[in-house]
């Protein structure tokens, strides 16, 4: 600490003042900016010293704080894979299938011939766009209609009424070599143009 | 106990112990003077002085109180019944805590347990249920109370500020405790809940500009909340702690502070007359404050014995009953839901509920009617509030008796068993082609345009007008565009009721009353006010365009996700 320069008692004159900690040479500038030059070199005053204290401590706090936010995100979930295999393509019948809503929350829904995108199959997760709760179907209004604030979806998936911000999101579906439906919940699309096309839209011939 | 002296004689011949004898040497015991501080109780305002101020459970309280603070009607002792609740809630739900274990395995069974297989263990979540319900309304109540005797006024902005913070953690103890029984209602409001953290702006996945900061569905706000990305597991230990330790102890720091600052800053109870005398705190303020608590424990005690806790089937992740509907005190979020975007909804309007709440002291300079329940003094004010938690509380009533499955609009009187059409397709006002009827810019101006006359046009107008008749003929002018639209155009006589009446709710409440009370505030505060003001009624406005109208934005900007 011995090459921090504080304010002098002898120079009482200037110990009144703000700048006290300015040699006299300064003393008539004593309004304007501190002149560097005149600190002896490779010497910090008290008060800048202080500032450099001060500062390291707030950072220090604030990497703290932000290391511990940080301890909240988990690396490592365990939560089960988005990947299943719905079972045969021949078992399902066209239009929207239920079978999977209550184990893998999604709607398989297959085209007949006469279909703009032509005979296939299409997998719809059944989480509403607007807070992610599971909407009902409702086959005589061609419908899926969200229990929690009444958001209404066509069989396409986009959004006809309520407070839904966009449309349904379509799942990656493929037909395996063995004719099974392959539905992997982890790649969406809800485009159109782009959701009515592999892999997303999976071409099957009864 | 030593029979000190000879006892009265019973006329059947028993002797009975001497009272009075047997106290005094109790009372005069080493032990008991070491726990009770004071010397002989002498019964002086000395005494009783003393008593407040040498006991660590009532040295909170002044010793001496003015008159109006002792009365019923005054108080109605609402802050003192929440505390108590408080008190409460913690005591039966420390006892729940020994048979519950917070995973999805077994959290449900536990329920069941105590249910069915734990002595008392229906009656303490009953009772743990009920008092956090009553809970809430105590709150509330106590925030109507403080406002209508503008007890929020220099030198208590600062407390009222901390009973804002205290209510809303009231809410967040309430949803956190609401996931832990793990059932269908538990896993879907906290699911439609977490989804809005997900909607903030910046901060979550879905919000708007969430995508420019890289916000994904595993690094977002919600992700932290949830502590994955789906209700699970982590989700209900998260909560547990949140709701067991960590909320409970940040209520508890802030109580002190809430109770310290009434301390300091005095009751508020002005005087009757300016030369009264002050009442000594004990006995007569104790006295009340110990009836009104054994009171509420009688009454949460009866109700839980009388009526049980809801608990619904297991959560399942994947299905969601038919309709859901959150807790009744969030059915208002709810509600709103369903006319605005998530993070307006979600995440916009309860922060400006907050901070609005929190700025009422610094924006009300009123001096008048601190103390007593004034209405001519605070015309303004008092209508303002009222309204707001009016309107938060009709919105409760639509979401609980006019919502049916799917969450469509059911009067109460019909059956929701009646087959209801589905919703007609929805519009936009503003915004791009293909996307709304009429172009972004007019609505940029038309939005500008408006929002800074509303704001700025009651103070416009500097002259004294006379609100009955201004509305009368506001009223009619409405109803005559409304006639006009139905012959001319194809306006419903529905919507031209919804037309009229939510216009005139506006004008009134948006326009008369702020022109007539607030005008000669200055600037500052002027707009501020009037920003809160022009907020709440522009809700009331959105309702009435989509119950009405069937619009869904006003304004849209899908790329950026920006929807009004």
């Amino acid at each position: 600490m011995a090459d921090i320069i504080g304010p002098s008692s002898g120079t009482s004159q200037q110990a009144a003042t703000p700048e006290a900690n300015q040699p006299p040479a300064a003393s008539a500038a004593a309004a304007g900016p501190r002149p560097i030059a005149a600190k002896p070199a490779g010497q910090v005053s008290r008060r800048d010293f202080l500032w450099l204290g001060w500062a390291s401590l707030i950072a220090f706090l604030g990497s703290s704080a932000a290391a511990t936010a940080r301890f909240f995100f988990p690396n490592v979930i365990y939560e089960p894979s988005q990947k299943f295999n719905a079972g045969p393509a021949e078992s399902y019948g066209e239009g929207v299938d239920l079978r999977w809503l209550n184990e893998q929350r999604i709607w398989i829904v297959r085209t007949p011939p006469e279909h703009e995108q032509g005979p296939g199959f299409y997998a719809v997760w059944a989480r509403c766009t607007h807070l992610g709760c599971t909407p009902n179907w409702f086959g005589d209004q061609g419908r899926f209609r969200c229990p929690c604030h009444g958001s209404n979806f066509n069989l396409n998936g986009d959004v006809i009424a309520g407070p839904a911000p966009r449309a349904l999101w379509r799942c990656a579906v493929e037909v395996t070599a063995t004719g099974d439906l392959m539905v992997d919940k982890a790649i969406l699309q809800d485009l159109p143009g782009l959701r009515e096309k592999a892999p997303f839209f999976a071409r099957h011939d009864a | 106990m030593p029979e000190t002296t000879q006892g009265p004689r019973a006329p059947s011949g028993f002797n009975l112990p001497d009272f009075p004898a047997v106290k005094k040497s109790v009372i005069d015991s080493q032990i008991w003077r070491s726990i009770f501080r004071g010397g002989i109780w002498k019964d002086t305002p000395r005494d009783r002085a003393a008593h407040v101020i040498g006991n660590v459970w009532l040295h909170l309280h002044p010793v001496r109180v003015r008159p109006r603070a002792l009365e019923w009607t005054y108080t109605w002792g609402l802050g003192g019944i929440s505390f108590l609740l408080y008190l409460i809630l913690t005591v039966t739900g420390v006892l729940l805590m020994f048979y519950y274990r917070p995973t999805v395995e077994l959290a449900y069974r536990d329920m069941k347990d105590l249910e069915f297989a734990v002595t008392l263990g229906t009656f303490m979540r009953n009772a743990h249920r009920w008092a956090a319900q009553a809970m809430v309304v105590f709150v509330i109540l106590h925030m109507v109370r403080v406002f209508l005797t503008g007890s929020y006024k220099k030198p208590r902005e600062f407390n009222w500020g901390v009973g804002v913070l205290l209510l809303t953690l009231t809410l967040f103890l309430s949803f956190t405790g609401y996931l832990l029984p793990w059932d269908q209602l538990a896993i879907w409001a906290v699911t439609v809940g977490t989804n809005m953290a997900g909607a903030t702006p910046l901060l979550g996945n879905e919000g708007p500009f969430g995508s420019l900061l890289g916000m994904r569905i595993n690094n977002d706000v919600r992700f932290t909340l949830l502590g994955g990305t789906i209700v699970g597991e982590n989700t209900l230990v998260r909560f547990y702690v949140l709701h067991c330790v960590a909320v409970p102890l940040l209520v508890g720091a802030l109580l002190i502070l809430h109770f310290w600052r009434i301390r300091k800053d005095s009751f508020s109870a002005a005087p009757r007359d300016p030369n009264e005398e002050k009442v000594e705190v004990w006995p007569h303020l104790v006295v009340r404050e110990y009836i009104a608590a054994a009171a509420c424990t009688l009454a949460i005690m009866v109700w839980s014995i009388w009526m049980n806790a809801p608990l619904e089937v297991e959560a399942n992740p994947n299905v969601t009953p038919n309709p859901s509907k959150a807790p009744w005190y969030f059915l208002g979020l709810q509600e709103l839901l369903v006319y605005f975007d998530p993070w307006i909804a979600g995440v916009a309007l309860p922060g400006l509920i907050i901070v609005g709440l929190m700025a009422i002291p610094y924006l009300d300079t009123n001096p008048k009617g601190i103390g007593f329940y004034s209405w001519k003094d605070r015309a303004f004010a008092n209508t303002q509030f009222l309204l707001g938690v009016a309107m938060w509380f009709i919105l409760i009533y639509i979401g609980y008796y006019c919502r049916g499955p799917n969450f469509a609009w059911f009067w109460p009187w019909e059956s929701w068993l009646t087959q209801q059409p589905p919703p007609p397709p929805t519009w936009n006002v503003f915004g791009p082609k293909g996307d709304a009827v009429l172009p972004t810019w007019l609505g940029v101006l038309a939005l500008g345009g408006g929002g800074v006359l509303a704001i700025v046009g009651p103070k416009l107008v500097q002259r004294d007008l006379s609100g009955k008749p201004l509305c009368l003929g506001f009223a009619g002018l409405m109803a005559l565009v409304a006639i006009g639209a139905h012959f001319i155009g194809h306006l419903a006589w529905l919507q031209g009721f919804w037309l009229v009446m939510f216009s005139v709710l506006y004008f009134y409440f948006g326009f008369v009353l702020p022109q007539r009370h607030i005008r000669s505030l200055e600037w500052p505060r002027y707009v501020i006010t009037m920003f809160f003001v022009v907020g709440m009624m522009s809700v009331l406005l959105k309702m009435g365009a989509r119950l009405g109208f069937d619009i869904k934005y006003v304004f849209t900007l899908p790329a950026f996700n920006l929807n009004i």
